[in-house]
């Protein structure tokens, strides 16, 4: 199935230290939900292990993270691909950060994606849901990198 | 009533199962544990379709507690494929998937652990490198040339195409002074059994023994397993004494049986699988039919109808499985109970990347009859003609059987219009017409559902020689054992596990009837298979028929034995003695009792006729009556008894919201001499639950990527107490003339009417605004839309 997310963030910090973090294979550990492990394989290239749960399924997530047409600081696109006992995935998501009045950075994205497999199967009525819920996870563990700094 | 000449057959009398499970002290292959038993779990595929270029499961195999993985390469090395009942040599089917997977949830490999749980685990860690392929899921797209075939070394995704012509159908259109077409499509769904399917295996090597407990409802189980691992046939021993919780079809279990008996036979330890819901759902034997019909229907101004085209196209999914004969079932009763001159038959079968189509309740007949049954409708609705009248004109009249349909099989008996009007007379037809009107006034859409429908049973599986020429298959016997032991009890053997069709009750009943004894003194086995007697286990609402006859035949040939050795000990001819209660009577009043017979045939060979053996033991293996003969230019007899139907009902629902409300359900049910009442009703109430489920609720969908949707069942909506109303059953008994107390199949009854009785009913409703429902199952979804689409 098909999923779709765009949205907009404000997060405490300059679009110059933004840019830093999430490019900063420590601190998305740290942010992304149910992240095992991420290890930098290259200029922009990532390796990833998730732990996630949807529904009544959950199970382990092996992936790979490109960062390209990157334009620091202020635009990039994300593309993941991978798979696990959920199911396989992919997707890209276009990232912009811009400086507001009061100088924080502003992040926008739109990401779309496509599932297939047991997720797909068990979990579509909720997938959009559990989508939603992880990038507010997300989002709400990178304010808190700056909040604590 | 003809119930009273039996003394407890047809009584009420409580089902001997039911004490165990009541009590919850059933045992079930979950209740089963083996010393050193290990446990599987098979690694589903993500995708529809796809190649597998390799399998990494070096991290799976470095677990602690996991012993093995077993991969689809390796298995098809080692084993047979599974056998699919047509020519169709290049459609191979192993265990797991061997090269390429054909379906989302199809088994790539599968862990062998200590525990499900570590199993389970260990499966995340198994990375599979697979190339997606293009697939398919439509059964017309399938069909097409340009569709890439799901298995390419067939070449096409045709796995049968067969035309019938049976009578003179084109005389009769050209005749018919009408004719009408439209199309109506059954969708995928199941029986959903509350145990799914479990298997456990274990290799004996010093024996050569592979000794098997399935919850199985399976024709041939132990020669499938014996024939696929290359066994010989004596060296499986399927135990029968299992309790399986729930099949109707689908506890099959041909492919969970070959992966573990190759485990166990590889690994010497016991190994046991048993499936999780999900599993079940997706890739168990669960699917059932998903069929297209085209109709075409010719009739008369007066409402006779004359002829019928159909075309049936099935979809089968990724391998054979049973599909393809299901197309063949419905050829028994391809008339319904209807005076239909002549038949035209097209039955289409393809491949598609969905999960494998396997048995489902009816096997092929509900479908047909939802087809049926909307066709006569429809006459009924082009002509302006009340649908009861249409039918009661078309039925075949009770002076008419036995009965010659276009297909060759005869109709055993019948009285089709005295139950319809039994089940008018029982809801208050009249009344029920008003409340509809008063629904409608009241701005509710309301409508009145009816269906009549036959259940073939007991027959030969006819349909397999009828598609397939090179099959030859003429009897589908049932056999059973009686003995009398040294302190005058009777034991009896049936050679089948039971899905809860009540078969110790059966068995009990028959021989109790029989022998003039209390059936609850009778005490019933399950041997294992090597013990037993050929047999075809539960399927077709075969069993009271062919076990039924079995029974009550050794029975008598018991009796016979005892008659003979009290003519003998009393020294008068047979024909002047009397069998009461165990005992035997004399003319002249001298008693030969139960005890004294048992202690002759037992201890005193001297006292016994010359050249009789001793002992108190018989057996009959029973031939399908009237199934004596292969098929004849595509006609063959296939079924000894039809059970006839007639559903009635009343449904409301609001135009907004479309959420079918049932009021009153009232069936009328014939389905010969009922042997235990409570077990048919329980089988008629049931059905029609299942028939509600397939006409509103369930269903396996499939997403555009070939995904499956509905495979909890958080998605898989089934009827509920909530959904199903409170059921009247009007019964009638017209015996069998070929059965052994009159008996015909009851298995499948409610089931085979209700989801064309209900789709009648909400089609009813809306006849109003010109909306035809076309498929089910009818969501409330698909009414609210079309109702709103009609009127805004």
């Amino acid at each position: 199935m098909n999923i779709e997310l765009n949205g907009s963030e404000q997060i405490n910090t300059s679009p110059a230290n933004l840019w830093e973090s999430v490019i900063d294979p420590v601190v998305l550990q740290r942010a992304i939900p149910g992240c095992i492990s991420m290890t930098e394989t290259g200029e922009g290239q990532y390796q990833m292990t998730l732990e996630l749960k949807v529904a009544a399924v959950g199970g382990s997530f092996e992936g790979a993270v490109s960062l390209s047409e990157m334009n620091p600081p202020h635009s990039c696109i994300i593309t993941v691909s991978g798979s696990g006992t959920l199911g396989t995935g992919g997707g890209n998501a276009t990232v912009a950060i811009t400086e507001g009045d009061d100088g924080n950075a502003l992040i926008s994205y739109q990401a779309q994606g496509e599932v297939s497999g047991l997720v797909a199967g068990v979990g579509q009525r909720i997938l959009m849901g559990v989508a939603k819920h992880l990038a507010r996870q997300f989002f709400t563990a990178l304010k808190k990198e700056f909040a604590a700094a | 009533m003809t119930e009273q000449k039996y003394k407890f057959l047809s009584t009420p009398r409580r089902p001997v199962e039911d004490r165990r499970f009541v009590a919850g002290r059933g045992k079930f292959i979950a209740d089963l544990d083996r010393p050193n038993m290990l446990h599987v779990a098979p690694l589903a595929s993500h995708h529809a379709a796809a190649v597998i270029n390799g399998i990494d499961a070096s991290a799976a195999l470095a677990m602690p507690g996991v012993v093995d993985v077993i991969t689809g390469a390796e298995l098809a090395a080692a084993v047979q494929p599974l056998m699919n009942g047509l020519n169709t040599p290049n459609v191979r089917r192993f265990p797991l998937a061997v090269d390429r997977v054909r379906y989302a949830g199809e088994w790539v490999c599968a862990v062998v652990a200590e525990s499900r749980a570590l199993a389970e685990d260990a499966l995340e860690k198994i990375i599979v490198d697979a190339t997606p392929q293009p697939f398919i899921l439509d059964a017309e797209a399938a069909l097409l040339e340009t569709s890439a075939p799901v298995h390419p070394e067939h070449g096409s995704n045709l796995l049968l195409d067969r035309k019938f012509v049976w009578g003179p159908v084109d005389d009769d259109f050209d005749a018919a002074a009408h004719s009408l077409s439209f199309s109506v499509t059954w969708g995928r769904n199941s029986t959903v059994p509350i145990e799914t399917f479990g298997v456990l295996a274990e290799w004996n090597g010093w024996d050569q023994m592979l000794d098997i407990w399935a919850s199985i409802q399976m024709p041939k189980y132990a020669d499938q397993i014996a024939r696929s691992l290359d066994l010989p046939g004596n060296a499986i021993r399927v135990h029968y004494d299992v309790d399986v919780g729930g099949s109707y079809g689908v506890k099959r279990g041909i492919k969970h049986s070959v992966l573990v008996g190759y485990v166990a036979r590889k690994l010497g330890c016991p190994v046991r699988l048993i499936e999780d819901r999900l599993e079940n759902m997706r890739a168990g034997d669960a699917h059932g039919p998903e069929r297209k019909f085209d109709i075409t229907i010719a009739f008369d101004q007066d409402g006779t109808v004359r002829s019928m085209k159909m075309r049936a196209l099935d979809n089968a999914g990724a391998y054979a499985g049973r599909a393809p004969f299901q197309l063949g079932k419905p050829i028994s009763a391809i008339v319904g109970p209807y005076q239909i001159n002549s038949v035209a038959y097209h039955a289409l079968s393809v491949t598609t990347n969905k999960t494998v189509q396997e048995a489902v309740r009816g096997f092929g007949q509900a479908p047909t009859n939802y087809a049926i049954e909307t066709a006569m409708d429809r006459v009924a609705k082009y002509l302006g003609m009340d649908r009861l009248a249409l039918r009661q004109k078309n039925l075949i009249r009770k002076d008419q059987f036995p009965y010659l349909i276009p297909s060759g099989s005869y109709y055993d008996s019948g009285d089709y219009h005295a139950v319809i009007d039994k089940v008018l007379a029982a809801a208050d037809y009249p009344a029920m017409l008003a409340e509809r009107d008063r629904l409608r006034d009241a701005g509710m859409m309301a409508g009145i559902g009816i269906a009549a429908c036959l259940e073939p049973s007991g027959g030969n599986s006819s349909f397999e020689p009828l598609l397939n020429q090179s099959n030859q298959t003429s009897t589908w016997m049932e056999s059973c054992q009686v003995n009398i032991d040294a302190l005058g009890k009777l034991t009896a053997r049936i050679h089948t596990t039971s899905s809860g069709q009540g078969h110790e009750t059966l068995v009990s009943t028959v021989l109790g009837e029989v022998m003039q004894i209390d059936p609850e003194l009778i005490r019933i086995t399950r041997p294992n298979s090597l013990e037993s007697l050929p047999g075809n286990s539960p399927v077709g609402s075969r069993m009271a028929i062919m076990l039924g006859g079995a029974a009550a035949r050794a029975g008598e040939k018991l009796k016979a034995k005892i008659m003979a050795i009290a003519a003998h000990r009393l020294g008068v001819a047979i024909d002047q003695l009397r069998y009461e209660g165990g005992d035997v009577l004399a003319h002249d009043g001298r008693r030969f009792t139960w005890d004294e017979m048992v202690e002759l045939a037992h201890r005193q060979y001297h006292n016994l006729p010359d050249g009789m053996d001793p002992g108190l033991a018989s057996f009959d293996i029973m031939q399908v009556p009237t199934g004596d003969a292969l098929p004849v230019d595509d006609k063959v007899q296939m079924y000894p008894c039809y059970s006839f139907e007639f559903h009635l009902l009343l449904v409301s629902f609001d135009p907004i919201i479309g959420r079918p409300d049932i009021h009153s359900y009232v069936i009328g049910h014939d389905c010969g001499t009922v042997i235990n009442p409570a077990i048919v009703s329980g089988m008629t109430y049931g059905g029609i639950a299942h028939g509600i489920g397939a006409a509103l609720f369930e269903e396996f969908a499939y997403d555009t990527n070939g995904q499956l949707l509905t495979q909890s069942f958080l998605d898989y909506l089934m009827p509920s107490s909530h959904e199903v109303p409170a059921i009247q059953i009007v019964k009638h008994c017209t015996p069998s003339p070929h059965t052994v107390f009159g008996q015909k199949g009851s298995g499948e009854s409610g089931y085979l009417g209700a989801p064309a009785a209900v789709s009648a009913a909400i089609n009813d409703a809306v006849s109003g605004l010109g909306i035809h429902f076309e498929k089910l199952p009818i969501r409330m979804s698909a009414i609210s839309d079309a109702i709103a689409a009609k009127t805004s």
